[in-house]
């Protein structure tokens, strides 16, 4: 069963408004950086880097990040080498950009790999979608929206890059 | 009965009554609502004003009762191309007619609207007169009115009143507001407390709002300057939004300057720009003033939306604080309900402020 709970007109309005709160928890310093965690939230990191280049007419800096290496739960370390270097991200104020916060295991390997190169002088994160269930002390400082969930259900969040088009849905898999 | 517009450079137009028998003088607004005459002819920006319509006809049907913004409409006069003969001649309580006479707003139909707005877009905004009779005697009369200068003290509020429900608990600054940002707000079960233009910034704070709403308003902000000081003195402690007037006042406050556009914005369907996304929206639009950022204000605000017309400022959001504003009127009450999702970005503005306090 899959219901779609949030559709593409509010997904992009959601994505602005987590792009005006960046802006606004800034406080107009011009060090940001961007991480996405491929493969969704590297699509919407791409469309904030977009909205704050109209809004602020300044470029902020996008990266994409494979976060296989670093996870917790797999043995293979074929994932994708780091896009950034030490000099991008040190002293740097990076958001880190997801689609799903859920377990903090995604977030905690995201941690782990800019860490292991560089010292940003801090790291936030911006999800669009906090379902609960956390298992690491993990929280978000922007998110999209707070929809919570069972364990058996699946929050599928689409982007019109590489899916049919923008939207949320929740799919129920005992069903 | 015939029945004469008297322009204060001489100039007349004439067409039949309709409404009230009285004469009035005010400034002439031109708006370009197609619809909505209900929404437009009880909104208290229109203070003092003499609306001219472009429709080419007005009120092909009766009224819709459920559309009033305000209970005692305070315009100064309509002016129309036409109005169907059956609302003329109706008793009905609810035709064109009788509305206006109910509420000792006089009319003109039949006027050759487009040559007047013609006359006004060359020689500017002008006062002028609904008057039975054309005589020298009435342009003197018109150029010796004096525009009062406290509209909104005439049309806010004397009184505080709730519109209980049983969400966030909203102050709602009332500088002539439209019952439509009062049902925007009851759709997503705000609480609110209106009250009068000149609260002061303890009595606001006293209430231990969520947060609080500017409304929109008529005539210029500059003569409000407690109402701005206020602002200054919540700004930060709480979530603000400003509507119309009330972005005016927001920017002032943060150090930005106003100033009169030369053609005003009156309709329902002008296309404004959301600059983060680059979508264009059509919104209901009602100001004659425009925002200009200084430097200081720059550094406080970026702007969210612009008109895609003459490029003014139409929205802006603070840059530390929890404030947004919007020129144009996102309830629109005429209009397209394009914008209506600005009400949702209030009450998440208001909900990731109150959520960061915790943490």
């Amino acid at each position: 069963m899959c219901k779609e709970i949030v559709d593409g007109k509010t997904m992009k309005r959601t994505l602005t408004r987590i792009t005006y709160e960046i802006i606004e928890k800034n406080k107009g310093k011009q060090d940001l950086i961007l991480v996405g965690i491929r493969t969704r939230g590297a699509y919407l990191a791409q469309r904030i880097q977009t909205r704050l280049r109209q809004l602020e007419d300044y470029e902020v800096p996008a990266f994409s990040l494979d976060v296989t290496n670093f996870r917790d739960d797999v043995q293979e370390k074929n994932g994708q080498q780091l896009e950034f270097t030490a000099d991008d991200i040190n002293n740097k104020n990076v958001v880190l950009v997801d689609d799903v916060l859920y377990t903090g295991r995604t977030i905690r390997a995201a941690l782990d790999a800019i860490m292991s190169i560089g010292r940003p002088e801090k790291i936030s994160l911006a999800v669009l979608v906090d379902r609960g269930h956390r298992e690491l002390p993990i929280r978000a400082d922007y998110v999209g929206k707070n929809i919570p969930t069972s364990h058996q259900e699946v929050i599928k969040v689409a982007v019109a890059e590489v899916d049919d088009g923008d939207s949320i849905s929740i799919v129920n898999s005992e069903v | 009965m015939t029945r004469y517009l008297i322009l204060e450079d001489g100039t007349v137009f004439k067409g039949d009554a309709v409404g009230a028998a009285t004469t009035s003088t005010g400034e002439l607004v031109i708006t370009n609502n197609i619809g909505g005459f209900e929404h437009v002819i009880t909104d208290q920006t229109y203070n003092d004003q003499i609306i001219v319509f472009m429709s080419p006809m007005i009120s092909n049907q009766s009224l819709n009762r459920d559309d009033y913004e305000s209970i005692t409409p305070s315009c100064k006069g309509a002016i129309f191309n036409s109005v169907p003969y059956q609302q003329i001649t109706s008793t009905a309580s609810n035709s064109i007619d009788t509305f206006l006479r109910k509420r000792r707003i006089p009319g003109i139909t039949n006027v050759n609207v487009q040559r007047l707005a013609r006359h006004i877009k060359e020689y500017g905004a002008m006062k002028a007169s609904i008057m039975d009779t054309d005589d020298e005697h009435a342009i003197d009369q018109i150029r010796a009115l004096v525009i009062p200068r406290d509209r909104v003290k005439t049309v806010s509020t004397k009184q505080p009143y709730p519109n209980p429900n049983v969400g966030f608990k909203i102050v709602v600054i009332d500088l002539g507001l439209k019952f439509s940002i009062l049902r925007q707000l009851s759709i997503r079960k705000c609480d609110s407390i209106i009250l009068p233009y000149n609260t002061t910034a303890e009595d606001i704070l006293e209430l231990a709002p969520d947060a609080v709403l500017y409304t929109s308003g008529p005539g210029s902000p500059l003569e409000i300057s407690d109402t701005i000081e206020t602002c200054r003195q919540i700004e930060g402690k709480v979530p603000i939004m400003g509507i119309g007037l009330g972005h005016l006042v927001v920017s002032l406050a943060n150090g930005a300057q106003v100033s009169q556009l030369s053609v005003g914005h009156h309709g329902s369907n002008i296309p404004t720009l959301e600059i983060a996304t680059e979508n264009i929206e059509f919104s209901n639009h009602n100001h004659n003033y425009t925002v200009e950022l200084t430097k200081q204000a720059r550094t406080n605000f970026f702007i969210t939306y612009r008109c895609v017309v003459d490029n003014s400022i139409e929205g802006l959001r603070h840059r530390f604080d929890p404030t947004m504003t919007v020129q144009f009127q996102p309830e629109s009450a005429p209009g397209t309900h394009d914008a209506l999702y600005i009400f949702d970005e209030f009450i998440e503005m208001i909900n990731s402020f109150w959520q960061g306090k915790q943490l």
